[in-house]
């Protein structure tokens, strides 16, 4: 800043009086003085030009919105209450409200080890329904009034207390059937332990001789026809092929 | 303007223990206090926390308060100018360590420092289209000393005349308008360089 003078004004001066210049309080001789040594201060002019450019700038900002909890903040901070009812923090939605409640559980919930477990009990359950012969769509079609599932709970216990009766006939005829059998063939003598021991204790790897344990002489079987000579043409009891 | 007057009645009702009165008060000047807090620390997080601090020591001390040694408005606007001085001085180190990469914006898109410096690879379209005006004058008033910025936020964004302004910054009213020109002046001259660098 300079001190020369132009048009009866100082730099100084015109400094002083820039503001009111630009809130427009100059006026008279005063403002013919200023707007002079504008125009042909080399330093002035430019000074003006952007000190009136910042404030033009400084005017653009427009008043920003405070936050919409800043006032129930203050109030808990400073006197420990919300509010007294004539301001209140806007209520959040009922969406946003069940969402907040919800947060914490579902946090748990989307952990990769819960979701893996979750996974795995819906694809164990689906599988063990596929496998039952449920069907989903079956399950829509259900009557679930109480009157409904009392009549099918009685009638599901008739058809399995039916089915135990009629399994458990069919056993006692089959047992019948085989006391029948038994009294009528003759008795089989019972298979010789040492025997039977000798043949499980084959570990030479050989071949078992087939021809032998199936069609062989035994001692104690009778003999019903012979050829001239020692050796019998056939026997009278076959025992069945034992594998 | 809210009336001398009724703030009186408002401040005794709530030295008497009045909630309604206190809440009122609050009611009347948050949003003001907000705003100054908001442009000279330029963050909107830290104008919350410091609109916050601002009342709770009001509510401190306003049995302090003398409605014969000057208007409501200027006690809590001193008020809050201390207060953001204290958070300048102790936040000083925090932003003489600022990373490039750190964004001086709350929002989390906006650019950081280190986008800030001019590249001259991008098209200078494209930039222009980045910038938006409002931003870009609120990041520029970052930069200006806390004595000229708090000048410029007082006179131009809150509309006080130079009286009170010189009352709340306990300097001279001459040296509040030097200061006022010299805010302006640099602000325009920030942001010239802005967008001779976009353009």
């Amino acid at each position: 800043m300079t001190g020369e003078s132009n048009n009866g004004m100082q730099c100084a001066e015109f400094d002083a009086l820039l503001v009111d210049a630009l809130d427009e309080n100059l006026s008279g001789e005063k403002l013919q003085s200023f707007r002079a040594h504008a125009r042909v201060c080399a330093n002035c002019g430019p000074l003006f030009a952007e000190v009136e450019g910042g404030r033009r700038w400084m005017k653009s900002l427009a008043q920003v919105e405070a936050p919409v909890n800043l006032v129930h903040n203050i109030l808990v901070a400073t006197t420990g209450q919300e509010s007294t009812g004539r301001t209140r923090v806007p209520a959040s939605s009922f969406k946003d409200a069940v969402l907040g409640w919800l947060r914490p559980a579902f946090g748990i919930v989307r952990q990769p080890r819960f979701a893996m477990s979750f996974g795995m009990a819906f694809f164990s359950l689906s599988m063990t329904l596929s496998i039952a012969g449920v069907k989903l769509s079956d399950l829509r079609h259900v009557d679930l009034r109480p009157n409904a599932i009392r009549r099918e709970y009685f009638e599901t216990q008739g058809r399995v207390v039916k089915y135990y009766e009629n399994i458990r006939f069919v056993y006692e005829i089959e047992s019948r059937v085989r006391d029948l059998k038994r009294a009528t063939t003759p008795a089989q003598p019972a298979p010789e332990p040492n025997k039977e021991r000798k043949n499980h204790d084959n570990t030479s790897g050989q071949p078992e001789p087939r021809q032998q344990r199936n069609y062989s002489q035994w001692e104690n079987q009778p003999v019903l026809a012979a050829l001239p000579g020692d050796s019998p043409v056939a026997m009278g009891t076959t025992y069945r092929r034992i594998v | 303007m809210v009336d001398a007057q009724v703030v009186a009645v408002l401040v005794r009702r709530c030295l008497a223990g009045d909630a309604v009165a206190w809440e009122d008060i609050v009611q009347l000047y948050h949003r003001r206090i907000y705003n100054i807090c908001y442009r000279f620390a330029g963050s909107a997080d830290d104008a919350q926390d410091l609109t916050q601090e601002v009342f709770i020591r009001m509510y401190r001390t306003l049995a302090s308060y003398e409605a014969d040694r000057g208007a409501f408005m200027t006690w809590v606007t001193t008020m809050t100018r201390n207060l953001l001085v204290d958070h300048f001085r102790k936040s000083k180190h925090d932003r003489m360590t600022d990373s490039l990469d750190t964004p001086i914006s709350e929002h989390e898109d906006a650019m950081p420092l280190g986008e800030q410096i001019p590249d001259k690879g991008l098209p200078p379209d494209a930039r222009v289209q980045t910038l938006e005006t409002k931003d870009v004058v609120h990041r520029s008033l970052q930069k200006l000393s806390p004595e000229l910025r708090e000048a410029v936020i007082l006179r131009d964004l809150q509309d006080m005349d130079y009286k009170e302004i010189a009352a709340v910054l306990k300097v001279p009213e001459g040296t509040v308008k030097s200061r006022i020109n010299r805010g302006r002046a640099e602000l325009a001259r920030l942001l010239q360089r802005t967008y001779k660098q976009v353009m």
